[in-house]
């Protein structure tokens, strides 16, 4: 007895094993169990509520072929000129394009229509779009609805499960998972045809304006655990080098810019100015990055504090607003009333948030190199959502998320079951376990707390080569402390892999910084040496695993031409 | 600032606990009460209102981010 893995821990067994059970993994679990494949879901938390939509979500983007601008050529052009040098316009075709006719039917499907009770849909237009694009509507219960259709469809879940490293069998094939559980602390092996991660952006990786690292505006329990996996065995990664910010209310790094600007506030400074067009001819509605870049400048430069002013609207848009307000951070209207002001008299004062990793745009992330079936650069493993490179928000999401549980489930119909070594098994379980028996010499929160606050220095908003190799010799002299990190019960032990796993994507992050001798995307890649867009960089850089360490390089890509349907 | 729980409407079905993102809420079985065991790790993402079939959770903000 007890010679097997099996002596370690509990082990499971699926064809489709996804790892984060957010939009892109529902969505994924939803597509594999249709296919007729054992699916299993593991999250931290229940996939009812976990991750990043959460509390609710107000607006899917979307071409629905009514105009010349409202076609799939003019969203992929726009594509290539919004996120050059990140997105593949030949992934993009795949991952939405072709999924998204089947992704408004199934949200319909679901009970999570994107139109209005009349049966209409409510569009609206911000972020440098060419049209309006964004379809508005009430995603509250988007999530609770999607976990719904998964278990309806026989997909199986491990909740408050963290899983921290993939298994592989002798030729690098990813054959499954461990993880543990985050309250009792059993160790699980998974053993899976194939795996898709989909754990979201990195984020808790720059400090935050208000000192709360939790006060961020994507989901503080995703921070980069697909990423840091998918290096570990040697996945490809690309667009790491980005730097994503926002702008957000002052104190609260909520979503829900997007529906002031869509509706029509405008964002002013101290004197009232509508400084936007100043930065940008589209104005408050100007891509992300340069609204970023206008309120940080503005701030700097001594015409500050900043506000959005939505006294302007009517009636009935301060009544649609307020409305998709709480639809995307269910808790705004609370800190907005809270605050004491009232949108139709008051000021909502703003500021630039944290920045976080994910991605230029809308439409792609930082992560996992996918190809046009979101397989990742190694068999067996796939990729879905914000922790790849080329998925981002709620329609990207959904539709690429549903492509990638296709896409793992035709694949795992064909392999066979594998088991990894017990050495292999032996030696992950000692490695998780290791923070329980640490010195406790350092903190986590400390250490965690340092590493933003350097980052930010060294590697955030403005960069250059001295900063960002001082940022790489710093993260080598901290790391040399985080085996002294001790874990007290086992969710300090999930806190402690979440350093671990930011950590690991903030070298990615410096290493692909320094060979993107550009800038690119305003401040979310700004290399003080390197201050202009320059076209030989239109691609993306590459970050990979050697035995010699991080490696990178340059994968050119083609803008000249639209991809065939 | 975390989520305030009324006790007095709170039913005990866990589901705040069950539901919460960041792991912040953990029911007390012994008490059979929940417990805002983490409140620095709170998103205030409002899952746990929402999803309270009473209506026992309130989200106060706190003055580190009202008045920051
Ligand atoms: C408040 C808010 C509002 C938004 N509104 C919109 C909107 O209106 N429209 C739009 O287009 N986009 C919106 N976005 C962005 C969009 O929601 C995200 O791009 C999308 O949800 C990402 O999906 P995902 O599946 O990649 O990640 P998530 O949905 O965040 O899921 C990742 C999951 O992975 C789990 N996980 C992380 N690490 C581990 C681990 N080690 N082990 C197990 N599980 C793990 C997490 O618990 C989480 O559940 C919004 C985002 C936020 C935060
Ligand atoms: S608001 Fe969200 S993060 Fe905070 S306790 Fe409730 S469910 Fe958890
Ligand atoms: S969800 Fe509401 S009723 Fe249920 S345990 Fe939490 S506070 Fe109590």
């Amino acid at each position: 007895m007890g010679k097997g893995i099996e002596q370690f821990g509990e082990v499971l067994k699926t064809d489709v094993l996804i790892v984060g059970g957010g939009l892109a993994g529902n969505n994924a679990a939803i597509a594999a169990c249709e296919v007729g494949a054992k699916v299993l879901i593991a999250d931290k938390s229940s996939i009812e509520r976990c991750g990043a939509i959460a509390g609710g979500v107000d607006h899917f983007m979307a071409y629905l072929n009514t105009d010349t601008w409202d076609t799939r050529e003019a969203y992929l052009e726009w594509a290539g000129r919004i996120a050059r040098g990140a997105v593949n316009l030949k992934i993009q075709n795949a991952v939405f394009c072709r999924e998204l006719e089947a992704a408004i039917e199934r949200m319909d499907r679901i009970g999570c229509s994107l139109r209005q009770p009349s049966g209409e849909f409510y569009r609206t237009t911000s972020f440098g779009l060419p049209g309006p694009y964004m379809i508005n509507f009430n995603g509250k219960n988007l999530k609770p609805l999607l976990a719904k259709e998964a278990r309806r469809l026989g997909a199986m879940t491990l909740e408050k499960c963290s899983i921290t490293n993939l298994l592989t069998n002798g030729n690098g094939k990813v054959i499954g998972a461990v993880g543990f559980n985050i309250r009792k602390g059993n160790f699980y092996i998974i053993l899976a045809k194939t795996t898709i991660l989909a754990t979201g952006n990195t984020n808790r990786i720059f400090q935050n304006p208000t000192g709360l690292p939790f006060n961020t505006w994507q989901c503080p329990a995703n921070t980069g655990a697909a990423q840091t996996m998918a290096f570990e065995v040697g996945a490809h990664l690309a667009n790491m080098e980005i730097v994503r910010i926002t702008v957000v209310p002052r104190g609260f790094s909520a979503a829900g810019l997007n529906a002031l600007t869509g509706m029509g506030g405008k964002i002013v400074n101290a004197k009232g100015e509508e400084f936007m067009f100043k930065y940008h001819p589209m104005g408050n509605k100007a891509p992300r990055y340069k609204l970023v870049e206008g309120v940080m400048r503005e701030i700097e430069e001594g015409r500050g504090p900043v506000y959005i002013d939505c006294r302007h609207l009517s009636e009935g848009d301060m009544k649609h607003l307020k409305t998709t307000l709480g639809y995307d951070k269910d808790t705004l209207p609370d800190f907005i009333e809270q605050k004491g002001i009232d949108l139709r008299k008051d000021l909502l004062e703003i500021m630039a948030s944290e920045g976080m990793q994910a991605g230029p745009s809308e439409i792609c992330s930082s992560g996992i190199m996918i190809d046009e079936e979101t397989k990742s650069t190694v068999e067996g493993l796939f990729g879905a959502g914000d922790c790849t490179d080329q998925m981002r928000c709620s329609h990207v999401c959904t539709t690429g998320g549903y492509l990638a549980g296709k896409m793992a489930a035709k694949y795992a119909l064909t392999f066979t079951q594998e088991e990894p070594s017990v050495n292999q098994v032996k030696e992950l379980k000692r490695k998780v376990y290791a923070p329980m028996r640490a010195s406790g010499k350092v903190s986590q929160k400390s250490f965690e707390d340092t590493m933003r606050r350097m980052l930010w220095v060294y590697a955030g908003a403005s960069r250059n080569e001295y900063s960002l190799n001082t940022a790489l010799e710093k993260l080598d002299g901290l790391e040399k402390y985080f085996n002294e990190i001790k874990a007290g019960n086992y969710h300090e032990l999930m806190r402690t892999h979440e350093t671990r796993q930011i950590l690991s994507v903030a070298k990615m992050m410096c290493h692909a910084s320094l060979a993107r001798k550009e800038t690119r995307f305003g401040v979310f890649h700004r290399r003080t040496d390197y201050p202009e867009t320059n076209p030989e960089f239109d691609g993306q850089i590459v970050v990979v695993n050697t035995d010699q360490g991080i490696k990178t390089f340059f994968n050119k890509l083609d803008y000249s031409t639209i991809p065939e349907p | 600032m975390p989520p305030v729980i009324d006790l007095d409407k709170c039913t005990g079905c866990g589901t705040c606990d069950a539901h919460c993102p960041l792991d912040v809420i953990h029911y007390n079985e012994k008490k059979n009460i929940p417990v805002v065991k983490y409140p620095d790790e709170c998103w205030h993402c409002g899952s746990c209102r929402l999803d309270c079939p009473v209506g026992a959770i309130t989200i106060k903000f706190g003055p580190e981010m009202l008045y920051v």
